[in-house]
This record gives structure tokens, sequence and C-alpha cells, in this order.
């Protein structure tokens, strides 16, 4: 082994190229395949549209889903494994909450400048960290989640302490707060449809391949000319733009926040993180394939054991995590291709 | 004056329970270069088994501890065994099973106590001694006296035996460790047993003073990261120096300036580290490259 795929590779993702990443894929292709990706994630929310109960599960799953799509910008194509993405998720959701219970603002007005506060936050944080490779960068992002969860909980008078804000029920299409399930669901399911969008977009981009580049061989992409160290802030502050507006919609569904919802590591930093590998890091489809079948998984386990056995929910995800790593590196959607190549070799093709 | 002398006594204090708690993590990161995030969790059972000691079978921590550390080191062989080592050459990887690893234990923990906090009640943890005006906790001396212990014992393990210049030897360069006839993997196993076996003598010497909750690992896991990344990696000296460090700050900012923001400090001390002098106080420069970049 060389030492490539040590510093930043996601893990498992060989370093060499496979057959399929050679050839460049048309903007057609891409585009059909993202609008194919796009009706199969819509088809539950047009067969459970009457379903309380699962239209919760499906926002949820959209809105996770997206939130996992926008950290493997970084984390994925970029190969820079944050930890930290709660604290610009938690600054989407606070400027949101302040913004819209105190100053009674329309959360799309305060959305994008937020999400931009968030990208500055995230610039600046990073740039420091960037510096720090693999496990390290991964350790001092999430002490920068854990400093956010102090700082909210500390500075009361701005975010309500461990109190929280609540947001009043005023129904309204200006207020982003809606009287029915589906119109959420909705509003989750554009923002996953945006976040990938981009990230196909991405792909397919100058800075995408840089960032893909930089995840490879750091060494290799600046003697090719890459400056790293900009490549990675830029994938950093979109990432963090997307992740920011994650919180103004979690915000506005739940309508209250408090430091642990939006900083316990598990819930959120790690979370999204965990979505993308289960899934498939560094893929398109990953995240939002990791999110469909953890987030109702966990509604189930929570539902069916969370009063038997306090924890053991989080227990099995976290048992989840372990066997992935062991047995699954490349996630579904590697064990998926896998799959098809092993079908194909043995019909004799390739 | 005191009131100062008193304030650093109590973060000297405060920093050999870090120093205590961080030492094994550094073995293990500074070593074997794996991240382990559920070397907190490691702790958090050493404490359990000081306290379950205690309560069913009536052994003072100070004596359980030589029931409860190796069983803790036993997990830990057993955690490098089945899951660190298939995952060798993959630090994000490590970072996702290990912190899998973490929320396991946590919650099994809780779903076994409910969630109830524990501590071993009564007489150890409210003995003091008193020093003209310092007041002096005495689990919280012997604490001390026992992380300087320990690390005198590492360092001249490290230096001056055999063993010990092994785990050195595989630290620097695994190839050519191996070309001396090094057992790799064994080294790797031994050292991560030893390193967990500290975790679980570190908690169970912390059952007097903290009370006992599932999550209580998550405490120091941050706190003992930044000691190690302070101090310097691998260095055992520098896991000492880095916990005296993050106790005696967190003493002061927790007294002069507000005890809420007392841990937003780790942070501080970890980010000036690592933007001023990445490998630590007394780390090798470069060593927190070392490892990551000719795994083999």
């Amino acid at each position: 082994m060389n030492k490539t795929d040590l510093a930043g590779a996601p893990g498992a993702r060989p370093p060499v190229v496979r057959p399929e990443d050679s050839g460049l894929q048309s903007a057609g292709t891409a585009l059909w395949r993202y609008l194919g990706l796009m009706a199969l994630a819509a088809l539950p929310l047009l067969l459970l549209a009457k379903d309380p109960y699962w239209l919760n599960i499906i926002a949820f799953t959209y809105l996770m889903g997206g939130l996992a799509s926008a950290w493997n910008i970084i984390g994925g194509f970029g190969g820079q494994f944050s930890l930290g993405h709660g604290v610009f998720f938690g600054i989407g959701a606070y400027v949101t909450a302040i913004a819209t219970a105190r100053y009674g603002l329309s959360p799309w007005l305060v959305m994008v400048p937020a999400a931009l506060l968030a990208s500055l936050v995230a610039m600046l944080i990073s740039w420091p960290t960037f510096r720090l490779k693999g496990p390290f960068f991964a350790i001092a992002t999430m002490a920068f989640n854990e400093v956010a969860f102090v700082l909210a909980n500390h500075f009361d008078s701005f975010t309500g302490g461990p109190r929280g804000i609540m947001i009043p029920f005023k129904a309204g299409f200006a207020n982003m707060i809606f009287r029915e399930r589906w119109q959420y669901a909705v509003l989750m399911f554009v923002f996953v449809a945006l976040v990938v969008g981009i990230t196909v977009c991405l792909r397919r981009s100058r800075l995408g391949y840089y960032l893909l580049a930089v995840r490879e061989d750091e060494d290799a992409a600046r003697a090719s000319g890459i400056n790293v160290l900009s490549v990675k802030l830029q994938g950093m502050a979109l990432s963090a733009f997307l992740t920011a507006i994650g919180g103004t919609l979690f915000t506005m569904y739940l309508r209250f926040i408090d430091p642990p919802s939006l900083f316990t590591l598990q819930d959120v930093g790690v979370k999204f993180a965990l979505l993308s590998l289960i899934g498939g890091v560094g893929t398109i489809a990953g995240p939002l394939l990791g999110a469909a079948l953890i987030v109702p998984f966990e509604n189930f386990l929570r539902a069916e054991l969370a009063d038997a056995l306090p924890g053991m929910n989080l227990a099995i995800l976290g048992l989840l995590m372990v066997l992935a790593a062991l047995f699954m590196k490349r996630g579904v959607v590697g064990a998926v291709e896998d799959l098809v190549r092993k079908i194909r070799s043995r019909r004799g093709g390739r | 004056m005191d009131q100062l002398l008193n304030v650093l006594v109590i973060g000297l204090l405060l920093g050999g329970v870090y120093g205590l708690v961080s030492v094994g993590l550094n073995l293990i990161f500074g070593t074997v270069r794996i991240v382990n995030f559920a070397q907190g969790e490691l702790v958090m059972f050493g404490m359990y088994g000081g306290y379950y000691a205690y309560n069913i079978l009536g052994l003072s921590p100070y004596l359980s501890v030589f029931l409860v550390a190796p069983a803790v080191g036993l997990l830990g062989v057993l955690i490098q065994r089945l899951v660190i080592q298939p995952l060798h050459n993959e630090s994000n990887m490590q970072i996702f099973a290990t912190f899998g690893l973490l929320m396991m234990f946590q919650n099994i923990m809780l779903a076994v106590t409910r969630g109830e906090a524990r501590s071993v009640g009564g007489d150890f943890g409210a003995q003091v001694i008193e020093l003209g005006d310092i007041k002096v906790g005495t689990v919280r001396l012997l604490t001390f006296v026992i992380t300087t212990a320990i690390t005198i014992a590492l360092h001249f393990w490290l230096t001056r035996t055999m063993v010990g210049k092994s785990v050195r030897a595989v630290t620097q360069d695994k190839r050519a460790a191996r070309a001396m006839g090094i057992n790799v993997e064994k080294t790797f196993l031994m050292t991560f047993g030893i390193g967990s076996a500290l975790a679980g003598l570190a908690g169970v010497m912390l059952t007097p003073i903290y009370s006992i909750t599932p999550g209580v690992g998550g405490n120091f896991i941050l706190a003992a990261f930044a000691v190690v990344v302070l101090g310097g990696l691998g260095s055992v000296w520098g896991a000492y120096l880095g916990g005296l460090i993050v106790g005696v700050v967190e003493a002061f900012a927790g007294y002069y300036i507000d005890p809420a923001l007392r841990h937003a400090i780790w942070f501080l001390i970890f980010l000036a580290v690592l933007i001023i002098r990445p490998a630590g106080l007394l780390g090798q420069v470069g060593a927190e490259e070392v490892g990551f970049r000719e795994q083999n």
C-alpha cells in the first residue's frame, strides 16, 4: 500500500480509479439519473401522504438525507472527516429561532444570511484545523462541536440556555409554519432535492474534481497546482451553508430548539457522517440512501425499545456503525456496485 | 494569595485526574496511532467495576483495582483484535467504529442501570488533609500520587525494558521493526491492552470522587484528547505535564471567569496547540504525521 490512502481517504475507497469513474458522464445522463433518484425519493411521500406518523418519519428522512448529503461534500468528496457539523447546524437553527421568535422576522429572510454566517464561521474555524490530518482533524472538529454546546448553554440571554427557544405557532407560508404534516414533508423534499442537485453539479465541476484530488492525495494535488487549502475551505463553506439551511428547516419544523437537540454528537454531528457512511461515502445517492435506511429504522427501534430498555436503540445503532465500518466499508452503494460487477463478470462481460 | 494557592492546588490535583485518564489514551493514540473514542467508556467501565466490587464484594477501590483493571485491559485486547486490527490502515473507519463502540457501551450501561447515577458512598471521598489554610482531598492527593507513579513506571518501561523498546520501535517504523524480528501485531495488541487497563485503573481510582453515570466517559474523553495533543503524542511526560496544565488552567478559568465556561478552555488550549505547535509540548516535531504516512 502506498501512502495515498492514509491521510485523507474516507476509509475504504481504494485509491485506484474504477472503470466506471474513468469515463466522463454526459450532462444528460447525470440529469436523468438525478431525476430518477428524486422520483424514487418522492415515492414514499406520494404513497403515504395521508398517514401523519409516516409523514413525520418521511420529513425527517428527507431532512437528514439533505444534511448527510451536505456533509458528504466535504466529508465524502473532500475526504475531510468533520464531526463538527453540529456547529453549522446550530448556527442555522439559533439564528432562525432568535430572529423569528424575538424579532418576528420571516424564516425565509433569515435563512440565507444565517447560512452565510455559518459559512463564514466554517472558514474561520477550518482555516487552522485543516492543517490537521485524518483523526486529528476529526477530533478538533469534535472539540468545536462541544465548545458550541457549552457556549449555547452559557450565553442564555442570547440562546435561552438550557431552557431553549420556543417559536410560537403562527401558521402561514411566510412564517414557514404549516398546519399539515405533508406540507413540511414537501418542504424537506425540496431541501433534499436542492442539496443533491448541488452535489450532482459539484461532482461535475472543477471544484468537485479538485476535492476528489485532495482526498486521494494531497501532495500530488498540490504538485499539480491545486491550492489545497483554498479547495478545502470552499468545500467546507458550501457544506456548512447547506447544513445551516437544514438547521433552519429543523427549527421551523420542531418549533423548539435547545442545546442538546442541536449539538448532541450522536444525533447531529456524527449522525451526518453515519448516514453517509452507511449509504456510501463520496457517492451522490449514498447519503440519501443511508438516511432512508437508518431514520425509519431508528424510529422503529425507539418505538419498540425505548420504554423497555432505555438507550438500547442507540446501542443497536452503535453496533451497526461498528459492523458497517468492518464489513461494508463502501456503504450500501458500494455493496450494490460490487454485486453488479460480480454479476456482469459472471456473464462474461467486461 | 491563599486563594490563589488554593486554586492552584485544586488545579494540580485535577490535573492529576486528567493525567491519569490520559495516560492510557496517550499510549494507544501515541504509539499505535489509533483514535479510540471509546477510551472514555473504558474509564466508565472501570468506575462501574469499582462500584460493583465495592457494593457486592465489599472491596475497597484500592483493592478491586487489581481485579477491574486487568478485566478492562482484556476488553481492550478484544476490541483491538476484533475491531481495530481489521481496520489498521483506515483511520477514518477507526474513528467511525470506535465511535460506534462508544455509543454501544454507553447505552448498554444506560439500559443496565436505567440511567441512575451511582456513587461509592461515604468515607473515602470526604476525607481532607489540611495544610495551613489549604485543604486537600485525600483521594485526590492519592490520585495525584498514583498518576505520578504510573508515569514514572511507564517511562522506565518504555525506555529501559526490551518490550517497551519494541513498542517504541513499532511506533517509529513498523517495517524496520518487523525486520528486526518484532511481532508488530502482538505489540499492538499488548499496547492496546495496557492502555485499556490504565483506563480501567483510572476509572476505579475515580469512583470515590465522581458520581458514576453511563455518560461519564464523555466528560473525560475530550479532556484526555486535549491533554494528549497538548503534551505531545506518545510522550509519557507530555501527558503528565499536559494533564497538569489543563487542570490548572481549568481551575483558574473556573474560579476567575465562570465555572460553566471551563470546558471551553480545553478547546482554547487545543486550538492554540494545533496552530502553534501541532507536535505538542514534549512531542517530537513531526510526530503527528508519523505513523499516518507509513502504515504498513
